[in-house]
């Protein structure tokens, strides 16, 4: 309890403090798990969280990934920008100092590696940025800098872009690939099937096929031998693993599901993902799969890969479709969205504030941003009249109010 | 796009023709083989569905001393013992073999006519393996595939175009004298581009392309056609020099300047600042605000 009596000179302190960071409030924690670079607790439910590497989509899917749980990604249907955010999700790790796990049927591991983009580090970007932003500036001054009465002037700007208040996670240049030197100090296991299935020949029977089951062993390794499971003793510093998963399901894993339509109830790949949920969630790992979901001609069986996976999200590319010349998505390059949210120890899971996300790839950088409408400009926007809106509020009060009596408006 | 692909000499490309019962797409494969053999490439086909005759009809005689015709057509399961080639031979091993064994190493395109008949015989899983197994292990540069993608369930043809780097769909055209080729490639970094385009297949197995379709005709004219509605008007809409400057000189109402808003800021001598101290009889306690009602 403060006492009743403030000196002004203790409010103005206050306040100088508040100004210098955006809250005096910070939440009691006892920092024992935090202490992983990378991480931090979910504002939600505690929970510790890692970023995807895509800061619009931490904070489309609630802050980020909890720890112990699997992203699905739904596979455009060229898989380019599925690709991308894997590959985001791995530079994160790299970034962050972080365990690696990659797995792939169609290109070698160390091939996804070297594509990996390049970090934007403030203090390399922040001049370049700011030039380019000022000379910018000083063109649209001399020319059409619109004025603005008072009121108006402090208004924020509407905002696209999505992002959460404090900084969580980095941004990456994807036209520019990463240092090896970087990619060197992170500790990483590739898993090649080719490779993988040559070496082990010995086979037992089993509802997995061959592919996911020596995937499942490796993983199992990992976990176990680098002490992700809390096997490893107190005091020796933890870490995260990463694991990313490419192409689950595709005919290279010796997946038939998308081939086949009809479904017997057993599919290996669910199987496969119960058995990489459990590792999962006893163990300090993270991991993101992606399904080529568009192939799978039998929607139970992609219904319950959904269910199997905590957060999953789809792309929709609009490449080769007539969307891509809609003046609508003129400004994008394709759809999110996403299909589930994990609720993690609450009843309810953190719902985003729109449905409609859009995401689109500029010269650098991957975002994901609400989709609008562009302004109507054109002479003939028809705007709702008086008595127009008079109707339909009418045309509602019938609706509404069958129940309420009398031709009494309804009071909300 | 299409005349790219054919001349294109990337490596580790796999380039999947797929056809209907409407239009047969082996006069295209024949001319994407007959550029490869001017090119002075070994070409080696594996062939099921037509005999070596006929296959080699219309190539230019000159240049098919690089074609390699591996016979599967005349006994593909191995029935008769003689062995030219057979469907259980279709592995990466068996194959990379049949290649090294003519020649030296040199830049191959192997061609598959038609994958539709493999896929009669090995499930889709195992023929996708297989041609990925092929593509990375090196000893070729390219992957030239038939497929008659009519025949096959709807999954099984996505699954092989998803491995491809391009697919062409041909179709028969309007008129009938050209061929329609829908064409989508992509590239390593995951760029995808899509074309339409008319071709015409000359008697020498030439590739010629008459016209772009007319949906990409419609899409540029309508990007052409964007003029400039201010060009001709009977007022003006611009501002001079002189007038600009009048404008930026005139000062709007609810509009804060710079100096308006420094004048207002400034400290006047008269105006005062409020100090204030608070004493002991001063109560405060935010907690309770109605503390000095009597109650």
């Amino acid at each position: 309890m403060e006492s009743p009596s403030i000196n002004t000179s203790k409010c103005v302190a206050e306040q100088k403090g508040r100004l210098a960071c955006s809250t005096s409030f910070q939440k009691k924690s006892r920092s024992k798990l935090v202490s992983i670079p990378g991480t931090r607790p979910s504002v939600q439910n505690g929970q510790l969280i890692v970023s995807t590497g895509v800061t619009s989509l931490d904070y489309v899917i609630g802050g980020g990934l909890a720890v112990g749980t699997l992203l699905l990604i739904e596979e455009d249907e060229y898989d380019s920008y599925s690709r991308m955010l894997l590959k985001y999700f791995l530079a994160e790790g790299v970034v962050c100092g972080h365990n690696l796990f990659i797995a792939s049927a169609k290109d070698h591991p160390d091939e996804i590696l070297k594509e990996l983009p390049a970090p934007i580090l403030d203090d390399i970007a922040s001049p370049r940025g700011g030039e380019e932003g000022q000379a910018k500036l000083y063109d649209s001054d001399s020319q059409d800098s619109m004025k603005i009465a008072w009121r108006y002037q402090n208004l924020p700007k509407v905002q696209t872009t999505l992002a959460s208040s404090s900084r969580f996670g980095h941004y990456y240049d994807v036209s520019k690939t990463m240092d090896s030197e970087m990619r060197l100090d992170t500790k990483h296991k590739g898993f090649f099937l080719p490779d993988e299935l040559s070496s082990n020949s010995a086979t037992e029977p089993s509802q997995l096929n061959e592919g996911y089951r020596a995937l499942l062993r490796s993983i199992q390794g990992v976990i176990h031998s680098e002490g992700f499971d809390g096997s490893i003793s107190q005091n020796k510093s933890r870490n995260i693993l990463r694991l990313g998963l490419h192409g689950l399901g595709s005919a290279l894993w010796g997946d038939d599901i998308c081939c086949k339509e009809n479904f017997n109830g057993i599919s290996s790949l669910t199987t496969f993902l119960y058995g990489l949920r459990a590792l999962l969630r006893s163990s300090l790992s993270v991991g993101m799969v992606t399904v080529p979901s568009h192939l799978i001609q039998n929607r139970e069986i992609m219904d319950r890969v959904v269910k199997l996976c905590d957060t999953a999200i789809a792309l929709e590319s609009f490449t080769g479709l007539e969307r891509e010349t809609n003046p609508l998505y003129k400004d994008y390059h394709g759809l999110l969205h996403v299909k589930q949210i994990p609720h993690l120890n609450c009843l309810v899971c953190e719902v985003p504030d729109t449905k409609d996300l859009a995401f689109k790839l500029k010269r650098k950088q991957f975002t994901i941003e609400r989709l609008h409408l562009p302004p109507d400009l054109s002479d003939t926007v028809s705007r709702l009249s008086k008595p127009d809106l008079a109707e339909s509020a009418k045309l509602l009060n019938i609706g509404c109010g069958s129940t309420a009596t009398g031709k009494k408006h309804l009071d909300f | 796009m299409l005349l790219d692909i054919i001349q294109t000499s990337e490596g580790g490309g796999f380039i999947i023709i797929k056809d209907t019962v409407d239009c047969c797409g082996r006069q295209l494969l024949k001319g994407f083989i007959n550029a490869a053999l001017k090119r002075e490439e070994a070409v080696h086909v594996l062939g099921f569905e037509v005999c070596e005759d006929e296959f080699r009809a219309g190539l230019d005689s000159r240049y098919t001393k690089g074609l390699c015709f591996h016979d599967g057509y005349t006994d593909p399961l191995g029935w008769t013992g003689c062995l030219p080639f057979t469907m259980h031979q279709f592995t990466a091993l068996e194959i990379n073999a049949h290649l090294n064994q003519s020649e030296p190493v040199k830049t191959v395109t192997l061609v598959i006519d038609s994958l539709s008949w493999m896929l009669q015989h090995y499930s889709p899983v195992v023929v996708c393996q297989r041609l990925q197994e092929l593509r990375r292990g090196g000893a070729l540069r390219s992957i030239l595939v038939l497929l008659h993608s009519d025949l096959h369930q709807q999954g099984i043809v996505g699954s092989l175009c998803h491995l491809a780097t391009a697919v062409i769909l041909v179709s028969p055209g309007m008129s009938g004298q050209y061929t329609v080729a829908k064409t989508t490639r992509r590239t390593k970094s995951g760029k995808v581009t899509h074309e339409e385009e008319c071709f015409n297949i000359s008697e020498d197995l030439v590739v010629s392309i008459e016209a772009q379709s007319s949906s990409c005709n419609t899409v540029a004219e309508s990007e052409d056609y964007e003029a400039d509605p201010a060009a001709n008007l009977t007022f003006n809409l611009r501002l001079s020099e002189v007038e600009r400057e009048a404008k930026e000189n005139l000062s709007l109402p609810f509009v804060f300047s710079q100096e308006k808003k420094s004048a207002l800021l400034r400290p006047r001598p008269g105006a005062g600042r409020i100090l204030y101290e608070p004493d002991a009889n001063d109560d405060f306690d935010q907690e309770d605000p109605d503390d000095d009602l009597d109650v």
